[in-house]
């Protein structure tokens, strides 16, 4: 367990600093930076100060360098837009969509495994049909269209739900605050339900398929039947038997599915107004702010890797058979 | 492996987690418009809240309800006294003496004097601060600023390289700020910590949600209605107008033309069209960095003149911008522009005339030559479509155009001031109404931006800088106007219009929006 | 240890399926029909992916107008409105620079269809080739390749997305490009794992006795037998990258205007939903969702038919 732990660890240090090589590479060799910083009206003398002032005009090598060595002391560098430390710009908004894809998770994972389960058991009935259809349907739509039409219908035209925004939850536990906390729970709900349908539907319906379709599978196994046989009831037999094996794939797909739901999260932050992550990346991108670019990059795969080891620890708890180390 | 190890686990990651968020003070909801508080959406959220690097319209919007200005440039273009009550500029012309009301003070209490007024310039132009806002990146270059001087205890003088007719309305942009309070921060917290001398005082900016400021009562050169204001960031067009439409916001900038009867008819809000400053072109690239027919033909006056009649701007106007409008026949917007010059027609027979008699007839596959315009997406009203249909027109004279439509920031920018933004180019240029100078400023020399294109009449140029000996007004009318002829008959730009603004407004309130893009709401009030 | 960590290691592959040698061409065509016959849903897939490529390949042809011709004068007409003289000119209407959505559909299938499929072929062969090496070869080869993988499934598909496109410009190549590499993880795992399956077959050693090279092994012995799951994660990954492509566009960072896409007219219509414009959304809508639909009907079908291994993954 150790060793295996420790490998590992070497492994995602690895993967970091690939990762990091490649953003920063990437946002380097298309051209000089240098003239996204500067007033539109700027002139050549202006424009040089700023390039060397930034940095820009040294090596890429030595860029990189330095830029390594800020890392390795936990330094990411400050926003060249707004010149706040990269790191705060990404743990201010952090906590938003925390609470985003949070919810939608918790939505996609409690709704699609009892609508999977229901689907399963009542193969080949008008249920199962029903449901198989929906789950089709939510697949094939572009989430920022969901999201637009559930705000001008569900938020606009029927006044059900708030239409954009966003009312903290997490920072006022993360300040100690527990009242206001507790008291912005049901209006935070409100404003969390429609951006995190939004980003659940499409893992909602796919993992609503594959539970339906990996439970098909182990009810029709030998020790299902055997269990079956021995009278225990339907219940215990697709709870107790069936249902722990047939979790083993969804739960490999969950560690893929945060790469995932990041993708809905940009496209969401920018329909409802979420002051979140997503649209940081998004701007942060759109202004090549590298020290901003750069932080998102390494915090999300830093966040990959330790999900994905998390998963492979539930993996193991799951199927007996796998050992690790 | 055990069950507790896998709780640990489970729970070191989490902990890393949430290590990693910050413990600031707790967030509240966005508030909502009530009596007297004032919702206003806007597409993006704040840059910077420290002056001299507030360079985007949405961050001046914000900056100028919280910072006042020595003079100001009113609704109407009349430029007012502000924090000075009185100027002089000197017999050279090249220093300007402010002279400032009395009792005067900052945020935090500061007396605010000749010294802070001194100190707001000094560190906008200090290169050590790095600032590249529009005070030290725009007005200094466009002023020629030298230095800054105390006079007195409320007499601070402006030093210039030489006699600019359009400094005053230049220098009305510079929002000023106290030395004491500045001094004491470091240029990361002047970023987001705000200590202004305006109607409005900062109180908390949740990033990428809204700001929140409250009317300081101590201010007294303006007596604003609402005693907040909220600045809303929402990014999606359409989610600004359902937030309009349902009564959360009281006003949203650039509604999409196609969403102007939704608006109207929600008995709710309105449209509020203004004519709006900003002078959309095409321009010409006269530069040797692409060496095509094109390239060559743009170079000769009448085919330039040739390719005004190709492009139908009233109908542009009508059907994409949702608004009539009359053609530009310049750079200058109105009243400042040449009276008597009329717009260039829609008369594509006229063009494919002229441009067969300038050698360059229809060949076998109907094409004259290829030409390939660029341009940004999503910075200007409806640019997409315009662009588009601009290629379109330009096709259908046979000169058949590549429309290349890019980021504007990332892409389209650095391409047009290195002059490679293909041999057509579609731009808006911020204007004014309250000086000719101001906007003929885009062509202050051959050779640096905004003549993105670096045309070189010396017709033009050569008048321009006889412009700085001419004091009496009479005589640099005549002059402009003069100018304005040249621009007409030798174009550097396919000339479009003046880009129209559409404000949705809620019902409720009782409120003009400004022809130059600056949403400033001193001036609002509940109906 | 790692290989057990991912579900790209089956189980031991029945062997009826595999040995594709020994079953004849026409037997397999025949239970291809059998099954499809059987069920009616992937029929109807079929007819709707191939009227969808039959507009792309036709489209020029059928198109009733030009798909970039702007005519303002006719801007938003609705669907099938006749004009005085009692014609349909525009049958779905146009859109908001009078261009006829039908034949903006028709070039769009053209260009979404083409940017599925090359995307997918790109991602598919690039990992398909990496997974085959590294499968077959194993050792240092398989741990930089897998390594490799780590580094781009640590990379969110959204941010390599963006940053390519933002940094490299915006236009259909580039498009490609990165929807293309996006998706060879996938493939490279799945190749991966079965040729270490494959590997240590009875055939393979026999070609190798008889001194075959690695690439004849590798791609006539091995790469047949590993076809069939990889066409399966292809026909799902197809309708996910018409997804992809219309999120994409939605963000800015889609092909450029110009050019008339599924998700570029759905993202179009943005603006006009408040004014109840509906034909510009629902049309593009309609089918990008018919398409996608059909792809993973189709999907689910070869998967059950050609290697139902892979139920519950994919």
């Amino acid at each position: 367990m150790g060793r295996y732990l420790a490998r590992r660890l070497l492994q995602s240090i690895l993967v970091i600093f690939g990762v990091t090589l490649f953003s920063f590479l990437s946002l380097h060799l298309a051209g000089d930076p240098t003239l996204l910083y500067v007033n539109e009206r700027a002139t050549d003398a202006q424009i040089a100060e700023t390039r060397h002032r930034l940095g820009f005009d040294r090596p890429l090598y030595e860029q990189y360098l330095a830029f390594m060595g800020r890392l390795v002391r936990g330094d990411f560098g400050k926003s060249l837009v707004t010149k706040t430390p990269a790191m705060e710009l990404i743990t201010t908004r952090l906590p938003a969509t925390i609470e985003l894809t949070v919810f939608a998770m918790l939505l996609a994972i409690t709704l699609s495994i009892p609508i999977g389960l229901l689907a399963a058991t009542k193969r080949g009935t008008p249920y199962d049909g029903g449901i198989m259809l929906f789950a089709i349907f939510g697949q094939s739509m572009p989430s920022f269209w969901l999201g637009l039409m559930l705000m001008l219908y569900v938020g606009l035209h029927w006044k059900i739900l708030p239409i954009s925004g966003h009312v903290p939850l997490l920072d006022p536990l993360l300040a100690g605050d527990f009242k206001t906390a507790i008291g912005n729970i049901p209006r935070a709900l409100q404003h969390l339900i429609m951006p995190g349908v939004t980003i659940a539907m499409f893992s909602l319906s796919r993992n609503a398929r594959l539970i339906r379709s990996s439970m098909l599978e182990v009810l029709a196994l030998d020790y299902v039947r055997t269990a079956r046989a021995k009278g225990l009831r339907e219940r215990t037999v697709i709870i107790r038997h069936a249902f722990r094996n047939a979790l083993i794939p969804f739960v490999t797909i969950l560690g893929l599915e945060f790469g995932f739901l990041l993708s809905g999260v940009v496209v969401v932050e920018t329909v409802f107004s979420w002051p979140g992550v997503g649209r940081l990346v998004f701007n942060s991108i759109n202004q090549r702010d590298i020290p901003v670019v750069q932080a998102t990059v390494v915090f999300f795969s830093l966040l990959f890797v330790g999900l994905n080891l998390l998963v492979d620890l539930i993996y193991a708890r799951l199927d007996p058979r796998i050992r690790l180390g | 492996m055990s069950r507790l190890r896998y709780a640990a686990t489970l729970l070191i990651l989490v902990a890393l987690i949430v290590g990693a968020l910050p413990s600031s003070p707790a967030k509240a909801q966005a508030p909502g418009p009530d009596e007297k508080t004032l919702v206003i959406a806007q597409s993006q959220d704040v840059q910077s809240l420290d002056p001299p690097q507030v360079g985007s319209r949405t961050d001046d919007n914000i900056v100028s309800h919280m910072f006042a200005t020595l003079y100001e440039i009113d609704d109407f273009g009349n430029i007012v006294p502000f924090l000075a009550k009185d100027y002089r500029i000197s017999e050279d012309g090249t220093e300007v003496t402010f002279v400032l009301n009395e009792g005067l003070t900052c945020h935090d209490g500061e007396p605010l004097t000749a010294e802070d007024v001194v100190y707001t310039f000094k560190r906008a132009a200090d290169p050590a601060n790095g600032f590249t806002g529009n005070t030290p990146g725009f007005v200094f270059a466009s002023v020629a600023y030298k230095d800054a001087r105390v006079d007195s205890e409320l007499e601070a003088t402006i030093v210039l390289e030489r006699y600019q007719s359009i400094a005053l309305g230049l220098l009305s942009e510079v929002h000023i700020h106290c030395k004491d309070s500045y001094e004491k921060m470091s240029l990361e917290e002047a970023q987001s910590n705000p200590i202004g001398s305006g109607p409005y005082k900062f109180v908390e900016w949740v990033k990428d949600d809204y700001l929140l400021m409250e009317k300081w009562d101590e201010f007294t050169l303006r007596d604003p209605y609402f005693d907040r204001i909220v600045w809303r960031v929402i990014p999606e067009a359409s989610t600004r107008t359902a937030e309009l439409i349902a009564g959360n916001v009281d006003v949203i900038t650039n509604v999409p033309p196609d969403q102007h009867a939704a608006v109207n008819a929600s008995g709710n809000a309105s449209v509020v069209p203004v004519e709006g400053l900003r002078r959309i072109y095409v321009g010409f690239n006269f530069t040797d960095n692409f060496q095509s027919e094109c390239a060559d033909a743009i170079k000769k006056t009448e085919v330039r003149v040739a390719l005004q009649y190709a492009v139908d701007v009233p109908t542009i106007c009508e059907a994409l911008l949702g608004v009539p409008c009359e053609r530009a026949t310049g750079l200058v917007n109105k009243p400042n522009d040449h009276p008597d010059l009329e717009p260039y027609p829609y008369d594509p027979a006229k063009a494919e005339e002229l441009l067969d008699a300038a050698g360059y007839p229809r060949k076998g596959d109907g094409v004259r030559f290829e030409c390939t315009l660029m341009a940004g997406r999503n910075r200007y009203l409806n640019d997409v479509n315009v662009v588009q249909t601009i290629c379109q027109y330009l096709d259908d004279i046979g000169v058949k155009t590549n429309c290349q439509l890019m980021d504007f920031r990332a892409e389209f920018i650095p391409l047009l001031v290195n002059q490679q933004a293909g041999e057509l180019f579609f731009v808006g240029s911020g204007g004014g109404n309250w000086n000719a100078l101001y906007e003929m400023a885009d062509f202050a020399s051959e050779n640096s931006n905004p003549n993105y294109g670096r045309w070189s009449n010396p017709e033009w140029f050569n008048r321009w800088r006889s412009l700085s000996n001419i004091r009496d007004p009479q005589e640099e009318r005549k002059v402009v106007l003069e100018m304005l002829e040249v621009f007409y008959n030798d174009p550097p730009w396919i000339l479009l219009y003046m880009q129209p603004d559409f404000y949705g407004v809620s019902n409720r309130l009782d409120w003009q929006p400004r022809r130059d893009e600056r949403v400033i709401t001193f001036n609002a009030k509940l109906k | 240890m790692a290989e057990k960590t991912s579900l790209a290691v089956p189980a031991a592959p029945p062997e009826v399926i595999r040995l594709q040698e020994d079953v004849p061409e026409a037997s397999f065509w025949r239970r291809a029909r059998h099954s499809l016959l059987r069920t009616r849903w992937p029929i109807l897939a079929l007819l709707i992916l191939s009227l969808v490529v039959f507009l792309a390949i036709f489209g020029p042809q059928i198109a009733p107008k030009d798909p970039n011709r702007i005519t303002l004068a006719a801007r938003l007409k609705p669907p099938f409105e006749r004009n005085a003289q009692g014609e349909m000119v525009y049958i779905l209407g146009t859109d908001s620079l009078g261009r006829d959505v039908l034949s903006r559909l028709i070039y769009g299938a053209r260009i979404s269809l083409s940017v599925g499929i090359v995307a997918v072929g790109i991602g598919g062969t690039l990992g398909t080739l990496l997974g085959l090496t590294a499968g077959y070869f194993g050792g240092r080869v398989d741990d930089v390749i897998m390594r490799l993988a780590d580094i781009q499934l640590a990379f969110p598909f959204i941010l390599l997305a963006i940053m390519v496109l933002v940094v490299l410009g915006a236009g259909v190549l580039n498009l490609v490009l990165v929807l293309g590499i996006g998706q060879w993880v996938t493939y490279a795992r799945i190749a991966r794992g079965e040729t270490m399956a494959q590997r240590e077959k009875e055939y393979i050693e026999a070609a190798r006795s008889i001194g075959a090279s690695h690439a004849r092994i590798m791609f006539r012995g091995i790469l047949p037998n590993i076809l069939a799951p990889l066409i399966v994660i292809a026909s799902f990954n197809v309708a996910s990258v018409i997804l992809a492509e219309a999120s994409l566009s939605f963000l800015g960072l889609g092909v450029p205007p110009t050019v008339p896409t599924w998700g570029g007219m759905l993202a179009e219509s943005r603006d006009q939903l408040l004014a109840n414009r509906w034909w510009l959304a629902v049309f593009p809508g309609l089918a990008i969702m018919l398409t996608v639909l059909s792809l993973n009907i189709l999907g689910d079908w070869l998967r059950d038919f050609l290697d139902p291994r892979l139920r519950g993954t994919v």
